[in-house]
């Protein structure tokens, strides 16, 4: 019996090495992909050379200024939102729980376009922090509502739409009080990476790094937290300090991607699922797995968005609509078995 | 706790003062037209120079709203009933933004196509989405919270594509953008003579089925015990929420929250018997959109806020109030 353990653990070990590798293949394929495509070929010999060397012309300029950044915000949005769709999940116990299905995303939109219609001038660096306000509130009040007398899927789901609904009619009046910046807004809305600077970079790195360091810090305490509440207070954690932490690592993640790149919906929900049936239940290895697909997710999303309406470029939070809509679909669909 | 009063007594109520907001309907806006006015212009007198303006623009805003509201609220008791689900409305369960993907489609892809089209296009868009409400999750059950959580599904997936055509063609991003948002804005009567008749035709229909949606609520099994074939009264009724939701938000665009709404307060005022409830969530329907019009075009004028936005701030919260209370 514990030589078949053994064995199975083995097995399971170098399975998930196989797909450690796999992915990493992947999501090199993807950045590579993701830096040789654009409007103005580039041979690929230059674009190797750009990412290492600076020579000033005009294929390196485009290589490090424009697709650079890029590559390098879609990494760490991909990576935020499956972690902080992941904690979502494990906070609430929920398997609907993720950035958009809060309404989270569109509280940080509305307090981010809020700010941009009254101060004007406002600078990306502070606009980060109208978007943790608008995360904190309309996930604490989601929150709240929907686990008024037992969290059910379909109440959160519910009470995350009536927030999403609320919030996103104040934002819709307010793009078509302010039409000026109404093509600029409209494309942030749909969640974009493609304006993305070393700028928009220096924006979001901090917080993803602080706030991933957090969520490993996290991660055994999230393990136990899945049990149950009763047994995780048994086992000696302290449920409530564990779940308010999580709750600001998903404030800063969640925020900071949003102020940067719009609402991008669906990657918190998906890769959580994907990740949770390769590596099972463990955060230690939830959380890096989550951050490794996340990001595989979003650069290739970003690839993809640039060939649906060729030559233009779409927001590629239509892209990850397109894959998370049906696989939330098949979600609720899936989950007709749980109590009501 | 508010049923002392009959029925019949809170409908005459209710009747009165569908006049009466109709009538501040009539007199709000972006140049104030006193009620004395607008009662002697009805009357036929051709006094003072507001008569245009109450003709061309005020009237049929007005006549619209009532439409709307009553359609939506009859739609939203409709789904409520066949769904046993306090929660379903046509806004919720991703009826209405069937609807809205395709008049985006009409509105943004074809520009030039005529006026007519764009109910066809949002009627032809909410079946396209209850149809497959139905497929996904009616086929194994139809529990409340599959519907619910498939509708949400089926809305954000039509939410991105609605998205995604209004960032691919910014030029009709405006229209778009309002109708959305659902508002009664520069609606003449041209638009009243679109949505008169399928209002007048269905509406009735619904109040005179009434009853069956009491026999539906009791169960299927005493349903069919009671000689009713579920099956098909299901869907005939679903048919008729489809065709009186797709029909207003053709016109309107996505206005929210009135479909849940009214038949809530109908059903606190004057129960669960849909024979009084029907005709009351159209009242209130009505009630809900000519104050929400009446706000939206008359307090911040020359600022127009479109109305769906308005019945979103009102209704809202009251929604959020629904589910804590649950």
């Amino acid at each position: 019996m514990r030589f078949l353990q053994k064995e199975k653990s083995k097995d399971n070990l170098s399975f998930r090495l196989m797909i450690v590798v796999i992915s990493l293949v992947v999501l090199f394929l993807g950045i590579a992909v993701s830096l040789y495509i654009g409007s103005r070929n580039i041979s690929l010999q230059a674009v190797i050379k750009a990412i290492f060397i600076e020579d000033g012309s005009k294929d390196n300029l485009i290589i490090r200024t424009i697709r650079l950044p890029r590559v390098v915000m879609s990494i760490c949005i991909g990576a935020n939102l499956a972690v902080a769709g992941v904690l979502m999940q494990g906070i609430t116990r929920n398997p609907l729980a993720s950035p958009q299905v809060f309404g989270i995303n569109s509280g940080a939109s509305f307090l981010v376009v809020a700010a941009t219609v009254i101060f004007p001038s406002v600078t990306n660096y502070s606009l980060v922090y109208f978007a943790f306000i608008g995360t904190a509130l309309s996930g604490g009040l989601v929150y709240f509502m929907g686990s008024v007398g037992g969290m059910t899927p379909v109440k959160l789901a519910l009470a995350g739409m009536a927030i999403h609904f609320l919030l996103s009619s104040f934002t819709q009046g307010m793009i078509l009080i302010n039409e000026n910046s109404l093509d600029k807004i409209m494309h942030w809305m749909a969640g974009s990476v493609s304006g993305g600077t070393w700028d928009s970079v220096s924006v979001i790195l901090p917080w993803t790094v602080l706030g991933l360091f957090i969520a490993f810090l996290l991660a055994s305490s999230m393990t136990i937290l899945d049990l149950g509440e009763e047994i995780a207070k048994g086992l000696g954690q302290k449920t409530e300090l564990i779940r308010m932490i999580a709750g600001i690592v998903v404030i800063m993640l969640a925020g900071a991607s949003v102020s940067v790149a719009g609402p991008i919906g669906f990657i918190g929900l998906i890769v959580p699922h994907i990740v949770k049936y390769f590596v099972g239940t463990d955060y230690r290895l939830r959380i890096p797995f989550c951050i490794l697909f996340g990001s595989i997710l979003l650069v290739c999303a970003d690839v993809v968005s640039r060939f649906i309406a060729y030559p233009f470029e779409s927001p590629v939070g239509i892209v990850t609509a397109a894959i998370g809509g049906p696989f939330f679909l098949y979600l609720a669909q899936r989950k007709r078995g749980t109590k009501e | 706790m508010m049923k002392k009063y009959s029925p019949a007594k809170w409908m005459i109520a209710l009747s009165i003062l569908v006049v009466v907001f109709s009538i501040i309907s009539l007199s709000a806006g972006a140049v104030w037209i006193t009620p004395k006015e607008i009662i002697l212009s009805l009357l036929g007198s051709s006094e003072g120079g507001n008569k245009f303006i109450l003709e061309n623009y005020r009237i049929p805003r007005t006549i619209l709203s009532i439409l709307i509201g009553s359609g939506l609220a009859v739609s939203g008791a409709i789904f409520q009933g066949v769904l046993g689900n306090p929660l379903a409305s046509p806004d919720v369960i991703g009826i209405t933004k069937g609807a809205g993907l395709a008049a985006a489609i009409v509105l943004v892809l074809f520009p030039k196509a005529p006026v007519v089209t764009l109910p066809i296009a949002a009627l032809a868009g909410a079946a396209i989405v209850a149809i497959l409400i139905y497929l996904f999750s009616f086929r194994r059950g139809a529990r409340p919270a599959v519907i619910a959580l498939v509708g949400v599904a089926l809305g954000a997936i039509c939410n991105a594509a609605i998205q995604y055509l209004m960032v691919k063609n910014p030029i009709g991003i405006n229209v778009a953008l309002v109708w959305l948002s659902g508002s009664l804005w520069g609606k003449s009567m041209v638009e009243v003579l679109m949505l008169l008749p399928w209002v007048i035709v269905f509406l009735p229909i619904a109040f005179l089925i009434s009853d069956k949606l009491d026999v539906l609520s009791l169960g299927d099994d005493v349903a069919t015990s009671l000689g009713e074939n579920v099956k098909v009264l299901r869907i005939l009724l679903l048919i008729l929420a489809v065709i009186l939701t797709g029909s207003s938000v053709a016109i309107s665009g996505t206005i929210g929250f009135v479909g849940l709404l009214a038949p809530h307060m109908a059903r606190r005022i004057v129960g669960a018997k849909h024979k009084f409830l029907l005709p009351t969530s159209a009242m209130l329907g009505a009630i809900l959109i000519l104050v929400s019009d009446s706000i939206g075009k008359g307090l911040f004028v020359p600022i127009e806020i479109p109305t769906g936005i308005v019945t979103s701030v009102i209704g809202a919260p009251y929604f959020l109030y629904l589910l804590i209370k649950k």
